[in-house]
């Protein structure tokens, strides 16, 4: 299916963007940098053209359905919205030394993507429903932006320790300063909870329309709550107690192992009613 | 509140421990770490399961502390009422505050608060203050908002312009925490004052009440609902497709309301919702039949089960009594028995030919279907008056949440003075509460705005 082999080049791009990126932070050259930066416009163009069409390619088959409905396409959807959360962040903070913290990330996620089975499957009756979408679509921009926290906390915990030890020079010296990281580690976490927020509310409203119960602490449901809890203890943590830099930084990457386990590891670990992964 | 020189008497402690955001990122650390417990320990198994999962001692005090449906407990309850307590007393030792200041703001820019803005810009004019005054406050109005305007103190010669936008920002926080309590309130009220259960009803069967889930209690319906038919879809695959219910609600004898449901779309009446669930074999077989009117225009598809009668309003009862695979050479047919008010049984065949029983004059025509084993569908029922509460909740959430992070309370001030040399001082300062960069080429805008204007 073309949808697949485009998907396939979305991965190949990632990667080529990652390798970019982490080379002009190695060389600091910055030329290189903006090739990164084509490669991920250009990974952005293919990746959504791809969703398109494996959108068109279930109607043909008679089975029209959103692509984001079991594991391939959740993963390929996530690498998706952190590529495009990684442009905007360049573009607005004006610095490219992100990119070789975040779109690994994508990178990875595709290559875990095209292991799993990519064929587009009929909608079991449960996944029937227009709520899938807004569902799916909320929760993983959240997890997106929690991604994208994460990357730019671990680029603030190098830089910290380097600034502590007052060298300035070598491949972290090129990072941008630690009041800006800090701020990004923030930013994209008040992106990534109202839509966490959303996902859940919505997931609730399904459960409610699909079952009569709109919350029966099943696990995957749970662990959303645990991952809003976190980041709710964040938000606190920071406004009112002036938690910034490395504690922030922490709790962001907690956050996002948080998200990781609800995402993957609750399929994987714990058994649930999600349709993703396990099987 | 707590007087700094003195201890702080037990009331003020108490009031203290309620109100600190520090209880409450502990406990929400600590709602996060027990739901991981129970995500890992499988809820509400039969009690078999967990003594061969665990030691016997393990299994003693997991029982102990409630592990095993811990998200009811006593001490998770106990959680989620600090939690709502703390969220309370926050507010109301927080939100007069707010109140006052977004009432009476500090529409004069004082030393004090000059020093503490660090956006900030003086300059100085000829002319008068009044003059300069009246300038300047159509410039703020036309480049960022219309300014209330202070005057004095008496013996000076003085004016204070302030303008503010996105006061509301102020509240998103409040309306964030009020939805969690909305939240609460209505899954009490769910709790208190609905009702969830499960029941099966066999294909032409009929059910007026509902048992209840995790209880022995019956809950009477006040009305009947029957399962006229179930039919599983398959896509070409042979994966499911869909689980289809044709129910109807029965009130004092009257068929009131009918829907085919699946899942994903519930059936409600009166209040009450019936989702489709599961299905299975009810045991034996039935037989469809196709009612029409002699014209062709459908009135329903009946689902007999052998010897039963099933009554159509209007017409009588029917009921299928014999079935034969290929009845003199016409393929297979059913023999069926109608039953008509004051008129004697008659019995006659049935054939899956469509048309074919036009041919004894009847006001309806039937067409056999084919023979099906007899199913039954499983339905979760649910009543919960608490749900649009829950819902007002979470749509005051996410609101709450957007004005509290993306809304920012913006002030400008401009103070107009007399300075020592006779000259107009002018001295313009402004802060957001949030997104100060953002602000920061706001205030720029202002300030060039501001300073343009000429006499
Ligand atoms: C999981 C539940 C909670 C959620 C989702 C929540 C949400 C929020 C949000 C969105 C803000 C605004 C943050 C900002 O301005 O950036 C906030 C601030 C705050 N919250 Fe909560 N909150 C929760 C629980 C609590 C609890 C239990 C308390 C009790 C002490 C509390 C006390 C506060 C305080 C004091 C502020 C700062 C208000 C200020 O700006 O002065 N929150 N909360």
């Amino acid at each position: 299916m073309s949808n697949v082999i485009l998907f396939n080049l979305t991965t190949v791009l990632f990667g080529v963007a990652s390798a970019l990126y982490l080379g002009a932070l190695y060389a600091k050259n910055e030329k290189i940098a903006r090739f990164g930066t084509w490669t991920c416009m250009f990974a952005a163009a293919v990746s959504t053209a791809a969703l398109g069409l494996r959108w068109y390619e279930s109607y043909q088959m008679g089975i029209g359905r959103i692509p984001v409905t079991n594991l391939y396409e959740s993963l390929v959807f996530f690498a998706w919205a952190v590529n495009l959360f990684y442009l905007v962040i360049e573009r607005k903070y004006a610095s490219r030394s992100f990119g070789a913290f975040v779109m690994p990330i994508a990178f990875f996620t595709m290559l875990f993507a095209i292991k799993n089975d990519s064929t587009i499957q009929p909608l079991v009756p449960a996944l029937q429903s227009y709520w899938l979408h807004a569902h799916v679509i909320t929760c993983f921009v959240g997890y997106a932006a929690f991604a994208v926290s994460a990357g730019v906390a671990a680029m603030y915990l190098l830089k910290a320790r380097q600034e502590e030890a007052k060298i300035s020079q070598g491949v972290v010296g090129l990072l941008p300063p630690c009041k800006t990281l800090d701020d990004l580690v923030y930013r994209a976490i008040i992106w990534g909870f109202p839509f966490l927020t959303a996902g859940i509310i919505t997931g609730a409203a399904w459960a409610n329309y699909a079952w009569g119960t709109y919350w029966s602490w099943d696990p995957k449901e749970t662990w959303s709550l645990i991952v809003w809890l976190v980041y709710a203890a964040f938000l606190h943590a920071r406004i009112t107690r002036g938690w910034h830099g490395k504690r922030a930084a922490i709790l962001s990457i907690v956050g996002f192992l948080a998200t990781i386990m609800c995402y993957l590891g609750v399929n994987l670990v714990l058994s649930g009613l999600h349709s993703y992964g396990g099987g | 509140m707590v007087d700094d020189k003195q201890a702080p008497s037990p009331m003020d402690r108490v009031w203290n421990f309620f109100t600190s955001v520090k209880l409450a990122i502990i406990t929400l650390i600590v709602l996060a770490t027990a739901s991981i417990i129970g995500t890992i320990v499988e809820q509400n198994l039969p009690v078999e399961k967990y003594h061969q999962i665990y030691e016997d001692w393990a299994f003693a005090l997991m029982d102990k502390l409630s592990l095993f449906d811990m998200y009811h407990s006593w001490w998770f309850l106990l959680l989620l009422v600090l939690f709502t307590v703390n969220l309370a007393c926050c507010t109301i030792d927080r939100l007069p505050r707010v109140l006052k200041v977004v009432r009476n703001p500090r529409t004069r820019l004082d030393e004090g608060l000059e020093k503490s803005l660090s956006l900030a810009d003086r300059w100085k004019k000829k002319g008068t203050v009044d003059e300069w005054a009246t300038r300047y406050a159509d410039a703020l109005s036309s480049v960022f908002a219309k300014p209330r305007i202070t005057r004095g103190p008496e013996e000076s010669e003085e004016v204070h312009l302030y303008a503010e936008k996105g006061v509301i920002s102020r509240f998103g926080v409040y309306v964030t925490h009020l939805s969690i309590i909305i939240i609460f309130v209505g899954a009490i009220v769910g709790n208190v004052a609905g009702f969830k259960g499960y029941v099966n009803i066999p294909e032409g069967g009929e059910i007026t009440k509902v048992p209840v889930r995790g209880g022995s209690r019956m809950q009477d319906l006040g009305f009947a609902l029957r399962c006229n038919s179930f039919r599983l879809e398959t896509y070409p695959s042979g994966q499911p497709k869909a689980y289809v219910s044709d129910l109807s609600v029965i009130n004092d004898g009257h068929e009131v309301l009918r829907k085919t449901i699946v899942v994903n779309d519930p059936l409600r009446y009166k209040g009450i919702w019936f989702y489709q669930s599961s299905y299975g074999e009810a045991g034996g077989t039935t037989a469809l039949v196709a009612v029409t009117r002699p014209d062709g225009a459908p009135v329903r598809m009946l689902s007999l089960a052998p010897g039963e009668p099933v009554r159509i309003a209007g017409y009588g009862a029917i009921r299928g009594v014999d079935y034969s695979g290929d009845y003199e050479g016409k393929g297979p047919a059913l023999k069926v028995v109608v039953e008509k008010p004051g008129k004697p049984e008659t019995g006659f065949w049935i054939f899956s030919t469509p048309g074919a029983d036009a041919a004894r004059k009847d006001s309806l025509v039937f067409t056999f279907g084919g023979l099906n084993a007899k199913m039954f569908t499983g339905l979760q029922v649910a009543m919960d008056p608490g749900v649009n509460i829950v819902w007002l909740g979470c749509a005051l959430m996410v609101l709450g949440i957007i004005i509290a992070f993306f809304m920012s309370h913006q002030r400008v001030w401009l103070k107009i003075a007399r300075g020592k040399d006779g000259r107009v001082e002018v001295v313009l300062a402004g802060s957001a509460s949030r997104n100060r960069l953002a602000f920061e080429k706001k205030f720029e805008r202002i300030q060039t705005g501001v300073k343009a204007v000429e006499p």
